[in-house]
């Protein structure tokens, strides 16, 4: 009875040591959380990140042609947002809508970039790109242009140029000469002519190539460089600053001399020299799968499919919803990776009333002080809290 | 003594647990990969391992309501079916698609109300499956199903993300296909890769050859097709002797035959479509190549079986399913097959049968809202272990059909089936010197 009872003794002993450690490690793996709703700690922490609040978001019942939006750009004093049933601009505060009836190639708008030296709207829709100047909407397709393909999944304006990612290869138009170029698989170095995304930085041409990786384009010199996943295969990131994360590539930006490159398995950054990769478990993403990002200054803003994220490289700030509500929070994180087993991690949440529309991010654009996105469920606009 | 057992357990446990909170957990190879054969693993753990869980649609669009007083269910199709050197297989796709949409009318339809197939050919210039998928939106389809060739569905797929169309495809094993981390994309056909890790297994370990020559379509399917065979081939020590390469609607292959026979090889290995794959085995022949032929899935077909005659016996393939098996469901479905169309179903035919099954009953189940189809299309558990016309489908989680692939061997001018050989790394390698 007494051999019993030291043994049961033993074994309990044994039982809540083994808890305990058991415990300790559960803890010492997450990351510190802190909960605050002081706006003193926003403050303190967009000292070396914006934070945006004060969140307004707009659907249907606003006046947005469909709540599924696929982009938006800011234009001085209104804002274009693509949605798949229209363009809508808001204006004073009041949204208007332009479809085919207006002259847009196709409803579905996806991406949208306004011309500096012109004023002119470029619009990439899921049937040809139109030129919006004057009023009125001039329609570019493959049949009566050199649009690579109707199905234009970026368009960009870099000077006089009009650069466009579509289903069927990169194209170039020249506003001044009226010429096109498109660049395939046959004269750019990609597997096949399946782009994405493009962007413009650095004298150079960037372009997202589903499946190639990222096609760098020098203006002055006309030469291509590809820039592809080191390991070569599908299934795996061996090294995790190696180069690009993956191949499957969405999108690029370019600024303050980094380029950004994401990809729905994680995101990677390239300084001319080094490049750098971020997942969503050894930095403050918060997913893998990111639809599209844009760099301003030394920060990037990163449409993911759990919430938009944004980071300068070394804090992350990102914003999400709650599921049951309309409130959400700033979930803001200093994230660095020591090593490859080593991740040093602190986070603090901050609730925002109200917060973003939704969590599936499609498009954002930033201007001085105000942010906007946007997502599967309407657009949203925050200001940066100061 | 069991004290120290239970002790010893219990540690063990906890180290477990520790390994799964601080890290990925070790779990069975993508592709179904032995750690021989899976990328760097021999040499260096990687830093980070996709598709080992699925991907979830955290989108919004379940709450929309179904519309109301719609006359017909459209469901779309995407497959070659003009102006392509597969035409022939994107018809029998259509077919298989066509059965299994009348056989659901036959019963009532999705509550009454009919099925319909939109359909729309693939080929075209600059991407122009893009725009059929922009069409079947425009359309409304529910879901769609297609295509085969690799470069039509990839540019597709992208589409189909977009614009969030659930999509089933039944013909195109390019590995890559899945490889996208797309939450809208099924694929119910076994690919490339299963095909090379089989051919892999069956040349070099089960049929004991070391130097084996490639000659391949150049185009995308033997370009990727090729990739998965050439470096598992590698991993087990035996890296191609020559890749040599042929472009679609080529005739003379005597250049390309002449390179291979200098390098005497042991076996041979065509990755092609039928009909090239029957003219180079004939000049093969005729050359003086006596050697084995292996071959790549799209041999099996009359075609090849017509253009090579006698010579095909004796030929190994992979095909992707069994189409002598004794499955009561492919029997009935052949005999209907024939009585429509007047002809003997292919792989395309049988996998869109079974695709299309599987669109309707995710209908059936959820109704008529495209996220909601494809939440019980991708959810792993209502079509894991599906029994189709082609056999059990077992989908990994980037929804896949890693289902095993069977060996196709020609005997007396026809294919004969017999399940692929085990993937086991202690099988000898290259015990087998041709002398040819």
């Amino acid at each position: 009875m007494r051999k019993t009872l030291q043994k049961n003794s033993l074994r309990t002993t044994v039982a809540v040591i083994l808890c305990g450690i058991c415990f300790v490690t559960v803890i010492t793996a997450q990351p510190k959380t802190v909960k605050n709703a002081g706006k003193t700690d926003i403050k303190d922490d967009a000292k070396s990140m914006p934070v945006y609040g004060h969140w307004k978001n707009f659907t249907t019942k606003d006046g947005l042609p469909s709540d599924h939006a696929y982009c938006v750009r800011i234009d001085g004093k209104r804002v274009l947002v693509g949605t798949h049933d229209g363009l809508a601009v808001y204006e004073d505060g009041k949204w208007e809508t332009y479809t085919t009836k207006d002259g847009l190639a196709h409803n579905g708008v996806l991406s949208i970039d306004v011309s500096e030296l012109t004023g002119d709207v470029w619009i990439g829709t899921l049937g040809g790109l139109n030129r919006w100047s004057a009023g009125k909407f001039e329609t570019f397709t493959q049949f009566n242009s050199g649009l690579p393909n109707d199905l234009v999944y970026c368009v960009i304006c870099d000077g006089k140029d009009v650069w466009t990612a579509t289903g069927g290869g990169a194209g170039h138009y020249d506003t001044y000469t009226k010429e096109w170029e498109i660049f395939t698989e046959k004269n750019a170095p990609m597997h096949e002519p399946w782009t994405y995304g493009v962007s413009a930085g650095d004298g150079k041409i960037f372009i997202a190539a589903w499946g190639g990786g990222v096609i760098e384009y020098t203006k002055k010199t006309k030469q291509f460089k590809d820039y592809t996943d080191p390991d070569g295969e599908m299934e795996i990131d061996l090294l995790p600053d190696d180069g690009v994360v993956h191949d499957i590539t969405t999108a690029t930006s370019w600024a303050d001399g980094m380029l950004w490159v994401s990809t729905y398995f994680g995101m990677s950054s390239y300084d001319g020299t080094h490049w750098k990769g971020y997942f969503d478990h050894d930095s403050g993403l918060a997913s893998n799968f990111i639809n599209f990002l844009r760099a301003e200054g030394p920060v990037v803003f990163i449409c993911t499919d759990k919430g938009l994220s944004s980071t300068n490289g070394k804090s992350w700030v990102t914003y999400k919803k709650n599921d049951n509500s309309s409130d959400g929070m700033a979930i803001i994180k200093n994230y660095g990776r020591i090593s490859d087993s080593t991740i040093n991690k602190t986070t603090r949440e901050v609730p925002l009333t109200p917060s973003i529309a939704h969590n599936f991010i499609i498009g954002v654009d930033a201007d001085n002080d105000v942010l906007w996105v946007a997502t599967e469920k309407g657009v949203s606009r925050g200001e940066l809290i100061k | 003594m069991k004290l120290n057992c239970r002790l010893l357990s219990v540690v063990g446990l906890i180290l477990c647990s520790v390994s799964i909170l601080t890290g990925q957990d070790d779990k069975q190879n993508y592709g179904k990969a032995t750690d021989e054969i899976f990328p760097y693993q021999r040499f260096q753990k990687a830093y980070k391992y996709f598709f080992l869980e699925p991907i979830q649609f955290y989108g919004a669009g379940r709450e929309i309501p179904p519309p109301k007083d719609i006359k017909e269910v459209r469901i779309g199709f995407l497959g070659p079916l003009e102006g392509s050197e597969i035409v022939s297989l994107g018809k029998q796709m259509l077919q298989g698609a066509s059965l299994a949409i009348d056989e659901a009318n036959k019963k009532g339809g999705y509550h009454g109300i009919p099925f319909k197939l939109m359909i729309h050919n693939d080929v075209g210039a600059w991407g122009a499956a893009a725009n059929e998928v922009v069409k079947m939106d425009d359309e409304k389809v529910w879901a769609w199903l297609g295509s085969i060739d690799d470069i039509v569905s990839h540019v597709a797929i992208r589409a189909t993300l977009k614009l969030e169309i659930p999509m089933v495809c039944p013909g195109d094993p390019d590995p890559t296909f899945t490889e996208t981390n797309i939450p809208w994309v099924i694929r119910v056909i076994s690919d490339d890769r299963q095909s090379s890790y089989a051919l892999v297994n069956q040349i070099y370990k089960k049929d004991g050859h070391s130097r084996v020559a490639v000659i391949r379509a150049n185009n995308r399917y033997g370009r990727v097709g090729i990739k998965i065979f050439s470096e598992t081939a590698t991993r087990v020590g035996h890296p191609m002797v020559i890749e040599e390469r042929f472009n679609d609607g080529e005739t003379d292959f005597k250049t390309q035959l002449e390179r291979i026979m200098a390098t005497a090889p042991d076996a041979i290995l065509i990755w092609g479509n039928a009909r090239e794959s029957g003219l180079i085995l004939q000049q093969m022949r005729a050359m003086g190549l006596e050697q084995p032929i292996y071959g790549s899935d799209r041999m099996v077909s009359p075609e090849f079986l017509k253009i090579a005659g006698n010579l095909a016996d004796g030929i190994m393939t992979t095909c992707q399913y069994n189409p002598n098996s004794d499955n009561p469901k492919l029997k009935v479905f052949q005999t209907n097959y024939f009585n429509r169309f007047g002809l003997e179903p292919d792989v395309f035919a049988a996998h869109a049968y079974d695709g299309m099954n599987m669109i309707i009953e995710s209908i059936n189940k959820v109704g008529l809202n495209r996220v909601l189809i494809r939440d019980v299309l991708t959810d792993l558990k209502t079509f894991q272990g599906y029994q189709g016309v082609t056999g059990k489908k077992v989908f990994d989680k980037s929804w896949n059909n890693i289902a095993d692939i069977w060996i196709a061997k020609v005997r007396h001018g026809k294919f004969e089936f017999t399940s692929a050989p085990s993937i086991d790394p202690k099988n000898k390698v290259g015990s087998k010197t041709g002398n040819y």
